[in-house]
């Protein structure tokens, strides 16, 4: 009885998202059949067939994995750094008008400036260690993740503040802790998913510069110094792969914990 | 259900003309005059007649009698990307090192080494505190260099190797551009750099560094830039090709009877410093040279190395590198 | 529910309490102009007035959410600063904290206090009885429906067993079924825990149902026009020809007397 029902259930799943899966299986063959009969060229534009055998090889001589490792370091540094400096920042002006006028405008000249554009001092301050490539993460990360947390905290009700001073909550810091940052942390958790998509892509280009012998992004380009299109296209789709991971985690598992209060909010 | 009949109609479309277009490359056509005849090169002075030649007109002069419309330069910072470039189509002549040729190759380019450029002619650099006494120095520190794949690349890891030292374990080399190079061993954040002329001079006359070993030293008559043309280019007007040959030898002997105004003519184009530029060619151990027969050897030597590095996924012939029939002994 | 004896009781005296705030051009906008009641312990006193004439004002001056410039707010023979424990207060709408619970909703106050876990969720369960929502006890506040979530907030401002409850048209925004019931209930609830209320409405027929005197305010600047007594017996029955003849006098003193200025 078991079996079956859970059998039906997984053919029902598949019937759900056969669309979906049919559009990929398509792609894979038209990509095939336009790289092989159209394009002739593997430099030009590797094949699904090419691309999977370069990652077999890749997978056989274990790069792949310290490849994951190293730019996960990366990425938690620049993320960590971001999170640790945004958070607070964004309360600080969010909460206070003073912080806010004062900060503001440092805060509007630094934000336009590309991530990418700090690539330079990266290199002349951190050198070529896991820090130069976390710092230009940081700086793509930190503002989506600051300027959140400030809307957040401008965006709390007044209304709650003040039932929370009825019913004692009077310090400034229990008031922080205890009813604007509940309140903000829909804001808060967004911020840090967008910061977490802009810090992934800022990877590649943060890994670029040899700040260490791996990495994903680095050995992007490693691979294609050497002309190995197939390896990048392997190195492209895995990078992208993880970033679609990182966000279904925050999708999922993130915003279902914490953000389950507001199921009743929006259909 | 509409979805997917219109996905199967795609498909055989697709697959139908798929088998209709001609292959491309084989089929001889009349060969059209070259519009735009476009040359890569870097800001070396290895490659300095491409430069004197461009900007004295000499490439215009001595190929518009041969149909030759317009011609254009294009710069990089190393050979992989200007490889790149060639291979997507972009570039009819390369002035590149001999190493990312044989990368691309491998990879499919379809091109011929028929000229050398310039021999030796790249130095180690390392920061003035470090004692240096031989390349055993060298155990623990990073070096930077240009990406893998390339010739200072090749060669550095190769002498390292045969020094017993194993790169990225004794010795940890770093790819870049030679700007982030030099501007790293400037910040101090990288113990050595091996770069072609006139980079080590830069990092010299800042007080930033000495240099501590020629690349001649490391791979006596290396081979370093050489002229690589298309294989279209080949096919379709050998009589350009020759010609290319003939204004680069014209360009290398002005070079060497007018040394301070080719620095100049360099500096001017490439943003350089002249005093770094002048410097760095009378401190230079590298030689201008044209002739691919003799490289013939040392080329092959890289194949070779770079095959044992595991950069190309199998060795190259000499039919499948040089094309020597254009150069003509003068 | 505490036990108040020896001596703790709701009284609310009121002095010449004036509010003004200032305008973008300079000037003053007067809006409570020399406020003196008194409201005696246990009292339900509804405060009853159009939009604008500074009722929710009055009412979040004696919260201690605004302050008094010049006028006293003394509670039991103390002078009110700021909010105050002895105070509690329901809002009109949207004042329950959305990221909690019901029963933590509720033990919010005392959490505030420092009790245990144990404790105050002992303590919140019995106002949450006390408001016929046990079975929500795990529900969060936009799972519930307007008429519940202004339970689940009076529960809330109970918790901290208050003396003077104060609520701002806590059922302004709900249907008039629920409006109704809800009346009875927090009637209910005023009779079982004997504390002061201070209701604000702009509907007279939820002002005679609820209190033992009505207070009439005028429009800008609000001052006090008329204080009525209803001398009903409970419980009221709306549809009794004395609670209409009430309702009359009331609506007659308005329109005549308290309106325009």
């Amino acid at each position: 009885m078991d079996e079956v029902s859970t059998i039906a259930g997984k053919v029902q799943r598949v019937k759900d998202h056969w669309p979906g899966i049919l559009a990929i299986i398509l792609t894979l063959i038209a990509w095939h059949c336009y790289a092989i009969f159209l394009i002739r060229n593997r430099f030009l534009l590797p094949g699904p067939v090419d691309v999977f055998f370069a990652f077999i090889a890749l997978l056989q001589k274990g790069v792949l994995l310290s490849d994951f490792r190293v730019s996960l370091i990366h990425f938690a540094i620049g993320l960590g750094g971001a999170l640790l400096i945004g958070i607070p920042i964004g309360i600080v002006m969010g909460w206070n008008s003073r912080m806010d006028a004062f900060l503001n405008p440092i805060i509007e000249i630094l934000r336009p400036i590309p991530p990418l554009a700090w690539i330079p001092f990266a290199i002349i301050w951190f050198g070529f260690t896991p820090v130069s490539a976390g710092f230009v993460i940081f700086m793509g990360a930190v503002f989506p993740i600051l300027i959140n947390t400030y809307t957040g905290f401008r965006g709390v009700s007044r209304i709650f503040v003040e039932a929370g001073r009825m019913l004692g909550c009077t310090r400034t810091r229990d008031q922080i802790r205890y009813i604007a940052f509940p309140a903000a942390l829909p804001s808060v958790i967004s911020g840090i998913r967008i910061a977490t998509g802009v810090g992934w892509m800022c990877l590649v280009a943060a890994e670029l510069f040899g700040v260490s012998n791996n990495g994903l992004g680095k050995d992007l380009w490693f691979f294609y110094d050497l002309h190995q299109m197939d390896s990048v296209v392997v190195y492209m789709i895995l990078l992208g792969l993880i970033g679609l991971v990182i966000d279904m985690i925050f999708r999922y598992y993130i915003e279902g914990r914490f953000l389950k209060w507001r199921t009743g909010e929006v259909a | 259900m509409r979805i997917e009949a219109i996905a199967l109609i795609a498909i055989a479309l697709l697959l139908l003309t798929a088998g209709c277009t001609q292959p491309s490359g084989t089929t001889p056509t009349t060969a059209a005059p070259v519009k735009d005849l476009r040359i890569g090169y870097q800001p070396s002075t290895h490659q300095m007649a491409e430069i004197t030649a461009m900007e004295k007109g000499w490439w215009q002069q001595d190929l518009a009698p041969l149909g030759v419309g317009n011609v254009s330069d294009k710069v990089f910072p190393s050979g992989p990307p200007e490889m790149a470039a060639m291979q997507a189509g972009e570039l009819d002549v390369a002035y590149v090192g001999a190493a990312p040729v044989l990368t691309a190759l491998a990879t499919g380019l379809d091109a011929r080494i028929v000229a050398g450029v310039n021999t030796q002619g790249s130095d180690l650099v390392v920061r003035n505190d470090l004692d240096y006494t031989g390349p055993q120095s060298l155990k623990g520190t990073t070096i930077a260099t240009f990406p893998a794949g390339s010739i200072q690349d090749t060669v550095l890891k190769d002498w390292l190797t045969r020094n017993n030292l194993t790169p990225d374990k004794d010795v940890f080399i770093k790819g870049m551009a030679p700007g982030d190079a030099v501007t790293a061993i400037i910040a101090g954040k990288v113990e050595g750099i091996f770069l072609p002329t006139p980079s080590p001079s830069t990092v010299v006359n800042q007080g930033k560094g000495k240099i501590v070993v020629h690349s001649g030293e490391m791979y006596p008559n290396h081979t370093c830039c050489v002229l690589v043309v298309s294989g279209k280019l080949i096919r379709e007007h050998p009589e350009i090709v020759r010609q290319i040959i003939a204004t680069n030898d014209r360009a290398v002997a002005w070079n060497k009877l007018n040394r301070d105004e080719a620095a100049e003519i360099y500096a001017k184009k490439t943003s350089a410093n002249v005093t770094d530029v002048k410097a760095s060619l009378s401190e230079w151990d590298g030689d201008w040279a044209s002739d691919p027969n003799v490289i013939v050897s040392p080329v092959l030597d890289y194949a070779t190395i770079q095959y044992n590095l595991g950069y190309i996924k199998k060795p190259l012939t000499k039919e499948e590198i040089f094309d020597l029939t254009f150069y003509q002994k003068s | 529910m505490a036990d108040r004896g020896g001596g703790v009781m709701g009284k609310l005296e009121i002095r010449n309490l004036s509010k003004a705030f200032p305008r973008e051009d300079g000037s003053s906008l007067v809006v409570l102009d020399n406020i003196s009641l008194e409201v005696q312990d246990k009292e339900f006193v509804c405060i009853l007035g159009s939009s604008g004439c500074g009722k929710t004002t009055l009412l979040r001056m004696i919260a201690g959410l605004d302050s008094a410039e010049s006028g006293s707010i003394v509670l039991d023979g103390e002078k009110m600063k700021g909010t105050d424990a002895r105070v509690g207060m329901v809002f009109q709408e949207y004042s329950l904290f959305p990221w909690r619970s019901v029963i933590d909703n509720i033990a919010f106050g005392l959490e505030m206090q420092g009790m245990t876990k144990d404790d105050r969720y002992r303590l919140a369960e019995r106002y949450l009885k006390l408001v016929n929502l046990t079975q929500f006890r795990d529900s969060y506040p936009s799972e519930l429906s307007g008429g519940m979530r202004q339970r689940v907030a009076v529960a809330r401002a109970l918790a901290l067993d208050p003396v003077l409850l104060l609520m701002d048209e806590p059922f302004g925004a709900l249907d008039a079924q629920t409006r109704n019931m809800l009346q009875k209930e927090l009637l209910e609830i005023w009779e079982a825990t004997k504390k002061t209320v201070v209701f604000i409405t702009h509907s007279v027929d939820e002002a005679v149902f609820l209190s033992d005197r009505i207070i009439v305010l005028t429009p800008r600047p609000g001052r006090i026009c008329q204080v009525f007594p209803v001398d009903l017996s409970r419980p009221r029955d709306r549809t009794s020809p004395a609670f209409a003849q009430v309702r009359r006098e009331v609506l007659d003193l308005i329109n005549l007397n308290c309106s325009i200025q």
